[in-house]
């Protein structure tokens, strides 16, 4: 790991704790307020790749732990983590890993601009929601006994709303490969 | 901007190591969740409400902290009363909330430095191993204290630039141009780093 990277999962690190700092916006379809760090698995994994994304994410975890409020709306500490939502953020660790990887495979430059685009959201629909909900459901359901199609189901309200973040973070990514490519020069 | 949620205090959780909490954390989370009979889990509700009073909280602030995954619990509650027996769904909601309220007490009577110095000693095998350095991760956590308000600040700049051009403001002008003017500056901090010998093996 050189100087290099540490800097840049650091930064990225606070680029998320930045992201929930900022207003959440509405938009006119949907009902749920897009809170701008929800989009960070997608973003950290797409931009940095897996290895510096994940460990962004596990920065981003440890600073939650020693008691920073650096979750959206200033949440943080111990409590967050144990609550019934805490598999949604352990989570987050492994789902920026798989969204990476995808990314890291799928996207190169030179490719067709369309073919970027569908790598970048296909990492993200993946990682980003597929992989998340799969850590962060059986963990609601196991702690408070809530039957896993129930949590399941009701889940599907987020879903919406994650595919809007998806794609937002697509054309970010995509931006930033454009303007400052780190996602070839893997960690 | 990133203040830390301890509160400054002399009580009993004070003074005691930051590894005596947090094995209490994992022994409780443990216990609690073996146990289901009400006649043990309300006086440990109880015990951690009051240990949680004590921390020198205001009233308001103390609320605030754990309002938020109160919330979760107790909508999460309310949809099991629908499909488990009101007992079972009390049960659940009342460990939760004694869980909560601990781990709120820990965060609330540690100072980052207590944690830092423990994440250092729990760091030592991995370190033995060569797979991570204690000193890279405060490394990175210093970086991350030092750039989130110069991050936010960034923001805010390009917040003035959409109002100056008449945009409004969507996540995808924002986020762009703030990983990019943000990640940017990573070289230039790597080699002040490395030109200090931070990082000399």
């Amino acid at each position: 790991m050189t100087t290099r990277d540490i800097v840049l999962i650091a930064l990225f690190a606070a680029i998320i704790v930045v992201l929930g700092l900022i207003p959440p916006v509405t938009l006119g379809f949907i009902p749920v307020p897009i809170t701008a760090q929800s989009m960070g698995v997608m973003l950290a994994g797409c931009i940095i790749g897996a290895k510096r994304g994940a460990l962004a994410y596990v920065l981003v975890i440890l600073m939650v732990a020693i008691g920073l409020p650096v979750l959206a709306g200033g949440r943080g500490g111990l409590s967050v983590l144990v609550g019934p939502t805490g598999g949604f953020i352990f989570g987050w660790v492994i789902a920026t890993y798989v969204t990476g990887l995808i990314a890291e495979r799928a996207v190169r430059e030179g490719q067709s601009e369309l073919r970027q685009f569908g790598g970048f959201f296909l990492a993200s629909v993946f990682g980003g929601i597929v992989v998340l909900y799969a850590i962060g459901m059986p963990w609601v359901s196991v702690v408070t006994g809530t039957p896993f199609l129930t949590v399941a189901s009701g889940s599907m309200v987020f879903i919406p709303g994650d595919l809007v973040k998806a794609a937002i973070a697509t054309l970010a990514a995509r931006a930033v490969l454009v303007g400052y490519p780190l996602l070839p020069h893997r960690a | 901007m990133l203040t830390s949620l301890y509160i400054e205090g002399h009580t009993l959780f004070h003074r005691l190591s930051v590894r005596v909490k947090l094995a209490c954390l994992l022994v409780l989370s443990l216990l609690l969740f073996a146990v289901s009979s009400l006649w043990l889990l309300v006086p440990a509700f109880a015990l951690s409400t009051g240990l949680y009073a004590t921390t020198g909280l205001s009233l308001r602030e103390g609320f605030s902290r754990v309002g938020f995954v109160f919330f979760t619990i107790l909508f999460l509650g309310v949809v099991n009363l629908f499909l488990l027996p009101p007992l079972e769904v009390l049960v659940v909601v009342i460990r939760l909330m004694t869980l909560v309220l601990f781990a709120a007490t820990v965060t609330a009577t540690t100072t980052i430095d207590a944690f830092m110095d423990e994440i250092t000693v729990l760091l030592m095998p991995l370190e033995r191993i060569g797979l991570v350095r204690a000193a890279d991760v405060s490394l990175a956590l210093g970086l991350v204290l030092r750039f989130v308000p110069e991050i936010f600040a960034r923001y805010q700049a390009i917040r003035e630039a959409h109002r100056a051009r008449g945009l409004p403001l969507r996540p995808l002008t924002i986020i762009g141009p703030l990983i990019i003017l943000t990640l940017k500056d990573a070289d230039m901090i790597a080699m002040a780093i490395d030109a200090r010998g931070f990082r000399r093996h």
